[in-house]
């Protein structure tokens, strides 16, 4: 039988819908974990890439940042903090929230940093005070990368989260860790097909919120991204 | 630190299938990648589309990938080779497009008023000069392949992953320890090879330096970090 | 002879680019294409070349049509300069000059040679061969776009704007080395500028646009400056065209005055003698080796003892000096008009007087050069 089969049918069959093991619970779950590391992320990365990006320093600190957080592996991190501070109930929570952090700060770095020093010239010539062309010239402009960031981020943390289902962590993960102990592959395709669908809804809900927020003269300039 | 002297013949074996698994894709998504983002640049109505597939694979959380494809390739090196070649493209494919974007408008307009034929242009002319921008994403992806591949170890194909699982069974942290630092190094070894090849083969950028090289970095990481 | 016969081109939304176009532009001559943003000059100069593909007519090279012939082929036999010289930056000097032979299949070695021969013929000094586009000023790389233009010693060179973006020393430079180049080559150019002064300057035959599409005049410069077509070519040419115009015409076909040059050593006397003699007020006193050296004036020697020489005696600067052989009679005018004395000091080559020209001189040089005037573009000085 094909992936997709055995996926559809672990899907579709109704317990699966129910009960502290179902899909509804784990997912909450999931999504809880993710938010929360996310926030933390955003409370520290945001404000420091907008600051950095304005001032225009930092930068190879950033991109150092953005090169160490890549390079370090998730499993090999979120093992690491399980084995040294066993029982700790937020052991999962430093692993997914340090590695959330690079995508957001050096795509608000970058995005702050690339906004035309013409306008920002322009700006301070009218009489804006920093503040207000960070928060009326540059967020705005930068908003396309802004967003860019945090989706990144985002993917990184459910995907993360779904790896520390391996050292306890609840949500989606615990399908594909528990079937795969068990060797129960429906199990386990199931779960991925989960994930799958997560990461694509999120990546949806992304490019939604730029078309509601980026204005469309700045969103045919960041075609790339 | 004894424990990695003493054990070097295990580490070295692993580092060697970690590379391994690592820098195949990476071979396969620039031989790829380069075809395609000239296919891109060239008929611009294929960009949005190939654009959105290359989104969607770099969103894919690569563990998911790996058990997907269980059922088609069995547990061999290819179930991870293959998510990770695509997640390769993902950075690779969108870098080749930017590189040859980038581009300056009087230099393509000079070499096509020469008489440089399409491909040839191509060829000579503009892939030269996206290479800084290219290697950007290659570093990018490297790097993230490097890390990527411990994953696998969760399916049991993860490289020096296996020191990850292994430490945590035996309750030992120095072996997480040891594997951690080593995949971090080779990272770092990778991408700096990476900077080198990138000096070596754009002399012409020399005096140029840090700021342009800063801002190549920069936009090479537009794919940034995954599992 | 490149021939536009009714050439259109239009773009979707409606623009007109350029209006049913019929050119000539013969061979071994500058062609100029001069008028304001947008008229089409630009978008002419590319369809020789066919970056750009006309929408109705056809153009012909040598007699024969340019779509029939493959674009890439037609390019490699055309030399093209634009404003922001579009070189390579990932090749030194002497490969981005070498690049259209090289692209001809010329062994390496010998396109290596015929760039660094470009290179001294364009003045660039042969230690920057090796060096690359970023490490030469703005100058140096618009000689390297002209070098590179004419590796393959194309018969066709087109230019769009190529001087625009330096500053205004470094151009005049360029120009004057255009005009020495076409003087040793006389190759086909076809030049695109906006600057009514560089088009009159370098051109042989300058073609005036209107504004959409269309061409006010063609004409030597001299004829243009002299009789303009119609108010729009006159706004467009300037308000002192009647003075530029005299930039055509040699100060050699001056009658200078040389009663009034004495040495020296001549005395007070002759002096006034002279003076007299001529109806001038001032006497033009020359040192060993027949060099000026100041205007004595009449009202001055007549105080004075006869005897004394002229060196005794104070003098006036002589001012600003014309070279008779070399220099127009708009230099010479000029001259005039900077010198107190209302007279001005021609001298030859070495610098010795050959004579002295006042205002009715002048006028009367213009009045006959008007007269000769026939239509044969004299460079301007």
């Amino acid at each position: 039988m094909s992936y997709f089969s055995i996926a559809w049918q672990w899907l579709t069959s109704a317990q699966q819908w129910h009960g502290g093991d179902g899909i509804p619970v784990r997912l909450a779950q999931h999504l809880q974990f993710t938010g929360i590391a996310l926030g933390i992320a955003v409370i520290i990365a945001l404000p420091a890439g907008l600051a950095m990006g304005h001032l225009r320093r930092g930068g190879f600190a950033v991109v150092t940042l953005a090169n160490f957080g890549r390079a370090l592996p998730t499993l090999g991190l979120l093992v690491l903090i399980f084995v040294l501070t066993p029982g700790s109930p937020a052991s999962w929570l430093v692993p997914l929230a340090f590695l959330a952090i690079p995508p957001i700060l050096v795509n608000t770095y970058e995005g702050v940093l690339g906004v035309d020093a013409d306008l920002t010239d322009a700006a301070r010539g009218m009489g804006m005070t920093e503040w207000q062309i960070l928060r009326k010239v540059e967020i705005p402009v930068a908003m396309p990368l802004i967003l860019l960031g945090l989706r990144i981020s985002a993917i990184q943390v459910v995907a993360t989260a779904t790896i520390a289902a391996y050292i306890g962590l609840g949500g989606l993960g615990r399908y594909i860790i528990d079937g795969l102990a068990r060797d129960e592959y429906n199990v386990v395709a199931g779960g991925a097909a989960v994930i799958v669908l997560l990461a694509l809804a999120i990546q949806g809900l992304f490019t939604l919120l730029r078309w509601l927020i980026v204005p469309v003269g700045l969103r045919r300039q960041a075609q790339t991204s | 630190m004894s424990w990695a002297w003493a054990n070097r013949a295990l580490l070295a074996q692993y580092t060697g299938s970690h590379l391994y698994l690592a820098l195949m894709p990476i071979l396969f998504g620039i031989i790829v990648a380069v075809p395609v983002g000239v296919l891109c640049v060239r008929f611009r109505w294929t960009w949005p589309p190939i654009l959105s597939l290359t989104s969607i694979f770099y969103a894919m959380p690569s563990l998911a990938l790996y058990l997907v494809l269980i059922d088609y390739t069995g547990l061999t090196d290819w179930t991870v080779i293959i998510p990770l070649t695509l997640f390769s493209l993902s950075v690779l494919i969108p870098n080749v497009v930017d590189g040859l974007r980038s581009v300056p408008q009087p230099v393509r307009q000079a070499a096509t008023a020469m008489g440089f034929g399409t491909l040839r242009q191509i060829v000579q002319v503009e892939l030269p000069l996206a290479v800084p921008i290219i290697i950007a994403g290659l570093r990018v992806a490297t790097v993230s392949s490097i890390s990527l591949v411990s994953v696998g170890q969760l399916i049991g194909i993860g490289g020096l992953g296996y020191f990850f699982t292994d430490g945590v069974q035996r309750d030992f942290p120095t072996e997480i320890y040891a594997a951690l630092i080593l995949i971090v190094i080779l990272a770092f070894l990778a991408d700096g090879l990476l900077v080198l090849m990138r000096r070596w083969l754009t002399p012409w950028e020399r005096a140029r330096g840090t700021r342009r090289a800063l801002s190549a970095t920069l936009r090479g990481s537009r794919a940034e970090g995954a599992t | 002879m490149i021939t536009f016969e009714s050439v259109t081109k239009h773009y979707p939304g409606g623009t007109v680019a350029v209006d049913a176009l019929d050119l000539e532009i013969p061979d071994g001559q500058t062609m100029v294409l001069v008028g304001p943003s947008g008229c089409g000059k630009t978008t002419t100069l590319r369809m020789i070349n066919r970056l750009i593909e006309p929408s109705e007519g056809r153009i012909l090279l040598d007699g024969r049509d340019i779509s029939q012939t493959e674009a890439s082929e037609l390019r490699r036999g055309i030399g093209y300069v634009i404003q922001q010289t579009g070189l390579f930056p990932h090749r030194t000097i002497v490969d981005n000059i070498a690049t259209v032979p090289l692209l001809k299949g010329w062994p390496k070695a010998k396109a290596r040679d015929r760039a660094r021969e470009l290179m001294d013929l364009v003045g660039l000094d042969p230690a920057m061969a090796r060096r690359y586009p970023y490490q030469l000023s703005g100058g140096q790389q618009q000689r390297v776009g002209v070098a590179r233009a004419l590796a393959a010693d194309p018969p066709v060179l087109l230019m769009d704007e190529p001087f625009s973006a330096v500053d205004p020393i470094v151009r005049a430079t360029l120009q004057d080395e255009l005009i020495r180049l076409q003087a040793e080559l006389h190759k086909t150019v076809v030049l695109v500028t906006h600057d009514v002064e560089e088009a009159i300057k370098v051109g042989d035959q300058v073609a005036v646009f209107y504004p959409h599409g269309k061409i006010a005049q063609i004409d030597t410069p001299q004829h243009l400056l002299g009789a303009p077509a119609d108010d729009y070519v006159e706004n467009f040419l300037g308000f002192d065209r009647g003075i530029r115009r005299l930039a055509f015409f040699p100060a050699a076909g001056l009658d200078l005055q040389t009663g009034i040059v004495l040495s020296d050593g001549s005395t007070v006397e002759q002096g006034r003698r002279a003076a007299k003699q001529a109806g001038e007020s001032w006497v033009l006193a020359t040192e060993a080796g027949r060099l000026p050296r100041g205007w004595a004036a009449l009202a001055d020697l007549e105080s004075r003892d006869g005897h004394e020489t002229l060196a005794q005696v104070p003098l006036a600067p002589y001012g600003h000096t014309f070279r008779v052989g070399q220099d127009s009679l708009r230099a010479a005018l000029d001259a005039t008009v900077l010198s107190r004395t209302g007279l001005a000091v021609g001298v030859d080559d070495q610098g010795r007087v050959v004579g002295v020209t006042s205002y009715e001189r002048l006028r009367a040089a213009i009045q006959a050069a008007e007269e000769a005037a026939d239509g044969q573009g004299a460079r301007p000085s």
